[in-house]
């Protein structure tokens, strides 16, 4: 097990295969179908790059993913918990995690992924509205957004207005495909980038192929 | 007089001064405390009568104050909080999602069963009739519907089935021990059950559609009425999709082909199954489909906001063109 140049997650060669790991947050409990490994006292997860498009973006060299030990991270469109609860365990038991979604059958499974995370605070509720749940949340380190809408930018951008701390880095997961099928991806990424750096600082940004098709990583720090 | 702005979140109620500190605050020691909204009211009323503030919550959780709302959100990013962060979302949570439970969810349920159990009876019944057919073939050949069969073949005898269908003589049959007939008739009496599970569930899929939407179900029956709510994911939002939409719910496939490749586009989805699309010949199924859909978006409406009933009516029109 070897550390990355991202402090809390590690890394392994299994075969030919690079694979990614995070530390353990629940020593002996899974959350998907992933492996345990054990090292010493010390047990770490296996992340899914499939999965998973954090995984995959640092898996394709991404220069900076913003989420480190001790950070407030608001995850938008966590769903049943895959990600999150790799985040939840970078993050450790010094950082915290507001993890949104908006269909109360996903949210059900976070609710139980975080009765043993004690970092991970479930939230129902729509992000195309942060004034619905800006009294359940606080300002953050770190905004993470990965839904399919179409119009997710904005939605983007509106959140790292209201909760994302000056400088703060905010990451975004783009699926070509839910903002318009019939547009080459390629053109799609690039309206994306025009936005996003309309208001903020884009850092870097990578496809997510073969992990992902049609998806792109967008790193960005708040002006 | 200095401006305050009064602030309540799932922690507590907080009044800040100009330069965004705090001043004042009263904490929640509970969730009740803030779910209930008379004690919120309460808590609020408290601070207001000392500080008197110029914002309130509500006033800075509209759009315009997001300015203000930015400086006052970064007080509760300390570590003392997120405990408190954890509990109270969670209780909140869990009464979000138990409130969010409703008859959409219900209906996509009943639905979805019916179709399950629709396709394990199949698969089970042609297990059953590969089976029996080495005992009576003639008898199995001769009935297509399954239900019918296994019904028979559970009430009746070999000799008496083959009376039934004309059929002097067992040609290919062979005899079989009864140790060896009854497992197969076991099966049948299981098959038997699930389509009777069937039966129930379809009755009470009908009740839940008669007073959750009686309009789309007076027009497109129970069944189809319960696949466009599963396409659309819950009432409210089927009353929102225009009826071009409805027009081709289920048929997703092929509108995603058609507008990536420019095949040509799909006419019907789950309508395919109405009496009036399926009896229609092949070039007018688009036509009624449409104007099943249109009546259908209509319905919807009436039935999400609750108005009276019509479905009597468009389906009066509908039957009136196409019947």
């Amino acid at each position: 097990m070897q550390t990355t140049k991202f402090p809390g997650i590690f890394e392994s060669q299994v075969g030919r295969k690079r694979i990614l790991l995070t530390k353990n947050f629940v020593k002996g409990k899974k959350v998907y179908d992933e492996y345990l490994h054990t090292e010493g006292p010390i047990e770490y997860r296996e992340w899914n790059a499939s999965k998973s498009k954090l995984c995959a973006a640092i898996l394709k060299n991404i220069n900076q993913i913003g989420i480190k030990p001790g950070d407030i991270v608001l995850y938008l469109g966590a769903s049943s918990g895959t990600t999150p609860s790799h985040v939840s365990d970078i993050v450790g038991s010094e950082g915290f995690v507001f993890g949104l979604d908006f269909a109360p059958r996903v949210v059900r499974d976070l609710v139980f992924l975080a009765k043993d995370r004690k970092n991970l605070a479930p939230i129902l509720a729509d992000a195309n509205k942060p004034e619905t749940y800006a009294d359940r949340i606080s300002t953050v380190d770190v905004v993470y957004m990965d839904i399919a809408q179409k119009n997710q930018t904005e939605i983007f951008l509106k959140n790292c207005n209201l909760f994302l701390k000056p400088d703060g880095y905010a990451l975004l997961a783009i699926k070509a495909r839910s903002i318009d099928v019939t547009k080459r991806p390629s053109i799609i990424f690039e309206e994306v980038r025009r936005l996003l750096e309309r208001e903020m600082k884009l850092i870097d940004y990578k496809t997510l192929d073969p992990f992902q098709l049609d998806h792109m990583m967008f790193i960005c720090k708040k002006k | 007089m200095a401006t305050k702005y009064l602030f309540t979140n799932l922690l507590g109620s907080f009044v800040f001064d100009e330069q965004f500190k705090v001043v004042d605050s009263i904490k929640f020691s509970s969730f009740d405390e803030y779910n209930d909204s008379n004690k919120r009211q309460q808590t609020e009323q408290k601070l207001t009568s000392v500080h008197n503030p110029k914002f309130t919550t509500q006033q800075l959780l509209e759009k315009p104050n997001s300015k203000i709302l930015q400086q006052i959100l970064p007080y509760f990013k300390s570590k003392d909080n997120f405990s408190n962060f954890y509990s109270q979302n969670m209780a909140l949570t869990a009464s979000l999602i138990k409130q969010a439970v409703n008859e959409d969810d219900f209906i996509i349920q009943a639905i979805n069963n019916i179709e399950e159990i629709d396709k394990v009876a199949n698969t089970l019944s042609k297990r059953l009739r590969e089976w029996y057919e080495l005992y009576n073939p003639e008898f199995s050949r001769s009935i297509e519907s399954h239900e019918m069969f296994v019904e028979l073949i559970l009430s009746k005898t070999k000799q008496e089935l083959l009376k039934e269908i004309k059929h002097d003589e067992n040609l290919l049959g062979a005899d079989i021990k009864k140790q060896d007939l009854e497992p197969m008739l076991n099966l049948g009496r299981s098959i038997h059950e699930l389509y009777s599970l069937k039966q129930k569930h379809t009755e009470y899929l009908e009740n839940l559609m008669d007073t959750y939407c009686k309009n789309v179900k007076a027009i497109a029956g129970a069944l189809i009425g319960a696949k466009l709510l599963e396409h659309a994911k819950s009432l409210k939002h089927l009353a929102a999709l225009p009826s071009s939409t409805i027009q081709i719910l289920g048929a997703e496939k092929a509108l995603f082909r058609h507008i990536k490749t420019g095949a040509r586009s799909p006419k019907y989805g789950v309508l395919i199954s109405h009496p009036f699309v399926s009896r229609a010949k092949q070039k007018d199924r688009g036509k009624i489909a449409r104007a099943l859909a249109n009546k259908l978006a209509l319905a919807a409406k009436v039935d999400y906001y609750k108005g009276e009933f019509i479905g009597d009516k468009l389906r009066a029109e509908i039957d009136k063109k196409f019947s």
